[in-house]
């Protein structure tokens, strides 16, 4: 037997090996070494530097409001992103699964944005929001149009959310369409028969039968949101001001352009990297119970 | 057919290769044949790391390099190797702190000489070269941005700026108008333009940089004037920026009432094309922007003034700093080729061409070539003596103003709250590099 568990290892370690030796050069490491200068006050540069314990860890969330504004506006970015991205996506499965000719025309429309990088997406809606609109609303009577889209914190929020959106519900709505399709056809039948309504049928048939792509969607949405950079990057910079600064730029301004706040910033990352931890965690830990077999 | 293309594609890239090949080859032999007879006169080879992030420069810079290479073989009979290292400018000042924190320092490196002297000489990066024959041959306008703050010369500028903001000379002369002195006579030239129906500024507040720039021009007459110790004191903390609100926001204030629409939204290669079109009179930015604006409208005439801060005509000045420098690592091991180098950068026959070919503005004495029609009306300026060195603010700050006064002209931030979140930024900075 222990010649058998041996060999075991052996072919784990064979097939896992390769990939590990690059996962924890470029990853594992670098992430370690992270948290272990975010209890320093280095500065990227100089050589020496000292440890002051859990002093980044304070000022983080006591004395830097623009850190704590910046997690807040994160936060409000995160729900809106999960909540409207889930129901878009799968609004929008649910009609491309009740076509029959044109489903794949659609899957491909709605797919499309995905394709497009994020930053070049922010550019893209960076051109409409400032030129296109403004030029609609002349023309024409709709004079809500001619905003200062990206330009006033009051309506960059929504621009933000609204080119988020449209680069990422596609992805979402491929994986619903996977599971909608997984259905047991036989489920929706016996329920058509038993007298219930097309409403009755998708809450009490199909959401329960695709909980597990609800559970990877909540996920992938709630992780990328908290991560999000490019789009409030290439639209806004985070500006006016720091108005619609997220968490991510807030750490990189202060890492590479402030004062070289290497270990601060590794601080803030590690905060971050723990918010995101608990969260997904919860969301994990809740959703998985509700998962069914068919 | 197919087959035909094929083939012949292939016996193409295997010929490009070959030839590849070739031309490394030849080069390979005409070095060692170098160093064949080298060694029979017992020459000292040399190999000098150089690190310059201006790629789109590499031509010039070979083209230099190689002279140099040659001056040092006839003078000193040392052959020497460069490598010369140029990564993008977005990536540089990374590459370069990983090289110096982990002790493999390239003989030779370019560094931002405002932004990067200070926390570079601190850190003991750089070499004193105050008793270099080159650091007598710079400007005196020049020497101080490369000048640490105890009163050593430890780099050697190339890139240089001068700069207040860009005017329109069409439209200025076509109402009578000349650049103002005080902001009296700012505020008449405004109101003239309007009543012609020409909007007086242009805005570009997208990216935070842009509005950034009334800072260094408000806080550098003032120190010509009232308050010379402003930097000192904040490095003490023991001022506030409250002493410069007025010089600040007035002006500021001015631009912002009378400027182009939807300024939040526009960036700074959108502001050139405003500004090229004449939509505008003025433009607050440097002639670093020249190229983009005569790209969009070749005929534009356009010059650079000092931007009047208060009613003291000799606080409005033209502003003087360095960007791009050379520094020599102390931890060189061929130190003195690296300084030859330097000297050579600067050196009376030569520098001349090399500096007109990058189309850099003059930085020593020995520059005697024709620079451009708005680098010299800051000249002008400048040798009138209404100039000011950039003053030493940190980076922090510099960035935290920007962002403050985006935020101001959206109406987030009150001028005191924009104020407090500079002393701040300052405090902060005293506080990380004590």
């Amino acid at each position: 037997m222990p010649v058998k568990s041996y060999k075991k290892y052996i072919s784990l370690l064979a097939f896992v090996g390769p990939a590990f030796i690059f996962y924890a050069i470029f990853l594992l490491i670098p992430t370690v070494a992270g948290m272990y200068y975010s209890f320093t006050d280095w500065n990227g540069l100089n050589p020496n530097y000292s440890f002051n314990g859990l002093a980044n860890f304070i000022e983080a969330l006591r004395e830097d409001p623009d850190f704590v504004n910046s997690l807040l506006f994160t936060l409000k970015y995160v729900l809106f992103m999960v909540v409207l991205q889930n129901v878009l996506a799968l609004m929008l499965a649910v009609f491309i699964e009740s076509k029959t000719r044109t489903k794949g025309f659609f899957r491909t429309i709605f797919f499309m944005p995905n394709m497009i990088s994020t930053i070049i997406s922010a550019f893209m809606w960076t051109f409409v929001f400032s030129q296109v609109l403004p030029q609609i609303a002349e023309k024409t009577v709709m004079k809500f149009l001619d905003q200062l889209w990206i330009g006033d914190p009051k309506y960059s929020f929504y621009s933000i959310i609204i080119v988020s959106l449209w680069n990422g519900v596609g992805y979402m709505m491929i994986i619903y369409l996977a599971a909608l399709q997984g259905v047991p056809q036989s489920l929706k039948e016996a329920a058509h028969i038993d007298g219930a309504t097309p409403f009755q049928a998708f809450r009490n048939v199909t959401m329960p039968m695709i909980t597990h792509a609800i559970t990877i969607c909540f996920f992938l949405t709630l992780n990328g949101a908290f991560k999000v950079y490019e789009v409030v990057y290439g639209l806004t910079g985070g500006g006016p001001g720091r108005s619609t600064q997220v968490i991510t730029m807030n750490i990189y301004e202060e890492a590479f352009s402030n004062n070289f706040r290497y270990g601060y910033a590794s601080a803030k990352s590690v905060i971050l990297f723990v918010i995101i931890l608990i969260f997904t965690f919860i969301q994990i830990r809740v959703m998985k119970k509700k998962e069914v077999e068919a | 057919m197919k087959r035909m293309t094929t083939s012949i594609l292939c016996t193409f890239l295997a010929a490009t290769l070959l030839a590849g090949c070739g031309s490394n080859n030849n080069t390979g032999n005409a070095g060692s044949g170098e160093g064949d007879k080298a060694v029979t006169e017992k020459a000292k080879s040399v190999t000098l790391k150089m690190f310059i992030a201006q790629p789109r420069f590499k031509e010039h810079y070979d083209k230099y390099i190689a002279d140099f290479v040659a001056k040092e073989k006839a003078d000193k009979n040392i052959d020497v190797t460069v490598q010369l290292e140029m990564p993008t400018a977005d990536n540089a000042s990374q590459i370069l702190k990983t090289r110096l924190a982990s002790n493999d320092a390239p003989d030779i490196f370019a560094i931002h000489a405002v932004n990067e002297i200070p926390s570079y000489y601190k850190a003991g990066y750089l070499e004193d070269l105050t008793s270099q024959p080159f650091a007598a041959k710079l400007l005196d306008s020049v020497k101080p941005s490369v000048t640490t703050t105890d009163g050593k010369v430890v780099a050697l500028p190339l890139e240089t700026l001068t700069w207040g903001y860009l005017y329109n000379k069409t439209i200025f002369s076509e109402n009578g108008l000349t650049p103002p002195t005080t902001l009296t006579e700012m505020k008449a030239v405004v109101e003239k333009l309007k009543a012609n129906k020409i909007t007086p500024f242009v805005l570009s507040y997208k990216e935070s940089w842009i509005p950034q720039l009334v800072l260094p021009l408000a806080v550098g007459g003032m120190m010509n004037t009232k308050d010379p110790e402003f930097v000192n004191k904040m490095n003490k903390d023991a001022a506030s920026f409250t002493e410069m609100k007025s010089a600040i926001f007035d002006v500021f204030d001015l631009i912002n009432s009378n400027g182009t629409e939807k300024a939040t939204e526009v960036g700074g290669d959108d502001g050139a094309a405003v500004f090229a079109a004449g939509k505008g009179a003025m433009w607050l930015m440097g002639p670093w922007y020249a190229e983009t604006i005569l790209k969009s409208n070749p005929d534009l005439d356009f010059g650079v003034a000092p931007l009047p801060i208060n009613d003291d005509p000799n606080a409005t000045l033209i502003n003087l700093s360095a960007s791009t420098s050379l520094a020599v690592s102390p931890t060189s091991k061929n130190k003195d080729v690296a300084l030859d180098f330097l000297n050579y950068v600067l050196d009376d026959e030569a520098s001349n061409a090399f500096f007109q070919s990058l189309k850099f503005n003059p930085v020593a004495t020995i520059h005697t070539y024709e620079s451009y029609p708005w680098i010299n009306d800051a000249m002008t300026y400048v040798k009138a003596g209404k100039s000011v060195q950039d003053p030493a603010m940190p980076q922090a700050v510099k960035d935290e103003v920007g962002k403050g006064l985006q935020a101001y002209y959206a109406g987030q931030l009150s001028q005191d709250e924009v104020l407090k979140a500079l002393d701040k930024a300052w405090k902060s900075f005293n506080k990380v590099n004590k």
